[in-house]
């Protein structure tokens, strides 16, 4: 008999001893959950702040594991590290969907409970999704400027990358709510790459071409702080506060936006919350209360003049 | 002649090989016993297999810096291949010509290398820091930003995902393309023009090495390499992502080095290379197992190549004198 034959004969005599690990309840201190983000930015920090948090309240072991950069791989590996250490639950925000699909059916298969937040990976077979659900945002979008504008007039849209699946999302949940308001015409999308300059370029030639326009939709993160600093210009600045401004995430320059009054609303999404929830629905379903996961949508905070200084996420 | 073979393979030569060796055992010791989870085969050959790709690619690597030269093109290259064969599977081509499509990205991108430094005369650094951006730009301009996921067959995925045993396969290739890179640059007169050109180049060509020749060969070499592990990385992901390979040429140069390599020429060995893959490999994953901040892994990484590196520069200085 060969070494290796050996080996493998260990290793599979090992099989069952773990299963059986697995199969029995465990007492919260031996439950260890891991989450992953996408990249160190301020929005995880948040996910980390309400992980953290909740691992706490909950008395389990907590770890976070930022990955160095945003290829799919990395993440791929950092799984792969947790499957090894035997962690019991693992929350991923997801940077490539495709290529995590098979490490995480792996550590499904190993008995390590799953989920994804803010980003899914949708044929993973992952537990649930934790996050914003966007053509929900973009519906609560539109309502708040159909109100703003009193329910009549021409509105344009300004996104980030024209393809971008969830800037689309979020576009179709405005179109859905704009519907119920006949009076209300979208008269443009367009596109800014996400890049700030472009942003700027774009919504001046926005404003020049509809002198008539009563409001702006900043899909992305650059529409708000672009259309904050087109409008403090010479050229537009008698139309501040007349044209309707509603923007997504709360970025420091798209917040002062909303306080010198360019900006009358921000879809603010919620990365504490998602950070608690997906750290209490694995304990859940480690723990056994929990057994038919749906998924959650999270939401979004619309930030205004009012709540500024003191809104939730 | 046995005793001249070994003499060649674990002569004094391999001093250097010992003592990132040595650092290997060191660390992995340690991870082993603060943590139960590290020595485990399946742990290891998972950090054997994520350390793969960087490994095979510091393979072509290290002969490139022993002639004296640098291939910062290795990571756009991995990521263009993994395109390309992507692209392939997407038109409808068959397994064997989408890997040859992803193979020839490699070569025509290091053969393009080799005849700039050769044949145009122009430095390494920015021969490959440019085909470095070519080869990025192209990804975005064909993706557009958009990870490429097309249907693969099941046998193609063998490769980046499949077992010889409990053996990774991707570890398989790495074990094979070591063994005959060690046995080509210790053993054949390829090798030693490679290590003369870069110990001395005039001195070379006035013994009658083809010097350009053989550098137009490590940069070609370099290259199919690269595009090796961008075929290996598509077959184990199946997507291949515009930010694919990115900055993988400084973690490859980092393992040539880490390995004994000198980026003046002239030293390094493939099995160093390798080791130093495996060095920093072996770290990652007991940054996580260990549950040290992950914010701290880059500069963890960091100083224990600094520290590796200088163990090996003492022993050797003490040596010589």
């Amino acid at each position: 008999m060969s070494v290796f034959d050996k080996l493998l004969k260990v290793m599979l005599a090992a099989v069952p001893i773990l299963v059986a690990g697995v199969a029995l309840a465990k007492d919260a201190k031996d439950i260890t959950v891991a989450v992953i983000p996408k990249v160190a930015v301020p929005f995880f920090d948040d996910c980390n702040t309400g992980a953290a948090n909740a691992a706490k309240a909950a008395g389990v072991q907590y770890q976070w594991v930022s990955p160095q950069n945003t290829q799919g791989s990395t993440q791929v590996k950092i799984v792969e590290d947790l499957i090894a250490k035997h962690v019991d639950g693992i929350a991923i925000s997801v940077n490539e969907p495709k290529s995590v699909e098979g490490v995480i059916k792996q550590a499904m298969a190993a008995g390590i409970k799953v989920l994804t937040f803010d980003s899914d990976s949708a044929n993973s077979g992952r537990s649930m999704y934790i996050g914003t659900i966007n053509a929900a945002a973009g519906a609560t979008m539109g309502h708040s400027m159909a109100k703003a504008i009193g329910g009549k007039g021409k509105v344009a849209i300004v996104t980030g990358q024209l393809g971008a699946s969830n800037l689309n999302e979020r576009i179709a949940g405005i179109k859905k709510a704009l519907a119920a308001h006949p009076a209300i015409s979208i008269v443009t999308t367009e596109g800014t790459d996400d890049d700030l300059a472009k942003a700027v370029s774009v919504s001046e030639a926005l404003l020049r071409g509809h002198p008539d326009l009563a409001g702006v939709f900043g899909v992305s993160q650059v529409g708000g702080p672009a259309m904050a600093k087109v409008l403090a210009t010479k050229e537009f600045g008698e139309r501040k506060g007349k044209l309707k401004v509603f923007a997504f995430d709360d970025l420091p320059d798209t917040l002062r936006g909303v306080k010198e009054g360019f900006i009358q609303g921000i879809m603010v999404q919620r990365p504490v919350t998602m950070g608690r929830l997906a750290v209490e629905h694995l304990v859940a379903q480690i723990q056994g209360t929990e057994t038919a996961p749906k998924d959650v949508d999270t939401g979004v905070t619309v930030v205004d003049a009012k709540n500024l200084g003191n809104y939730t996420k | 002649m046995p005793e001249s073979v070994w003499s060649r393979i674990l002569g004094l030569r391999k001093a250097r090989e010992v003592n990132v060796l040595l650092a290997l055992l060191i660390v992995g010791t340690a991870i082993g016993l603060a943590t139960p989870y590290f020595l485990t085969t399946s742990n290891l050959m998972g950090v054997a297999r994520a350390f793969s790709l960087t490994a095979i690619m510091s393979i072509g690597m290290v002969m490139v810096i022993i002639t004296g030269g640098i291939d910062l093109s290795v990571g756009s290259v991995m990521g263009l291949s993994s395109l390309v064969t992507a692209l392939c599977f997407s038109a409808g081509v068959s397994t064997g010509l989408s890997i040859a499509g992803g193979l020839l990205v490699g070569l025509v991108f290091g053969g393009v290398n080799g005849l700039l430094v050769t044949w145009v005369g122009l430095p390494p650094f920015i021969t490959t820091l440019g085909t470095l951006s070519i080869g990025r730009g192209l990804m975005y301009v064909i993706t557009r930003g958009i990870p490429q996921t097309p249907d693969t067959p099941p046998a193609f995925a063998v490769i980046g995902q499949g077992y010889v045993a409990f053996v990774p396969i991707p570890v398989v290739i790495l074990i094979v393309m070591t063994a005959i890179f060690t046995v080509v640059m210790k053993m054949t007169r390829f090798g030693r023009h490679v290590y003369a050109v870069g110990g001395n180049e005039s001195a070379a060509r006035l013994s009658g090495v083809r010097t350009s020749r053989v550098k137009f060969i490590v940069y070609a070499l370099s290259g199919l390499i690269a595009s090796l592990a961008g075929v290996i990385a598509f077959s184990r992901y199946l997507s291949a992502e515009p930010a694919s390979g990115f900055g993988a040429e400084l973690d490859v140069i980092a393992a040539a080095a880490i390995g004994g390599a000198s980026l003046a020429g002239g030293v390094g060995s493939v099995l160093g290379a390798v080791i130093g893959a495996a060095l920093t490999g072996v770290i990652s994953n007991g940054v996580v197992l260990m549950n040290i901040n992950t914010y701290a892994q880059q500069a963890i990484t960091g100083a224990v190549i600094l520290i590796a590196v200088s163990m090996d520069v003492m022993r050797s200085r003490r040596k010589r004198v």
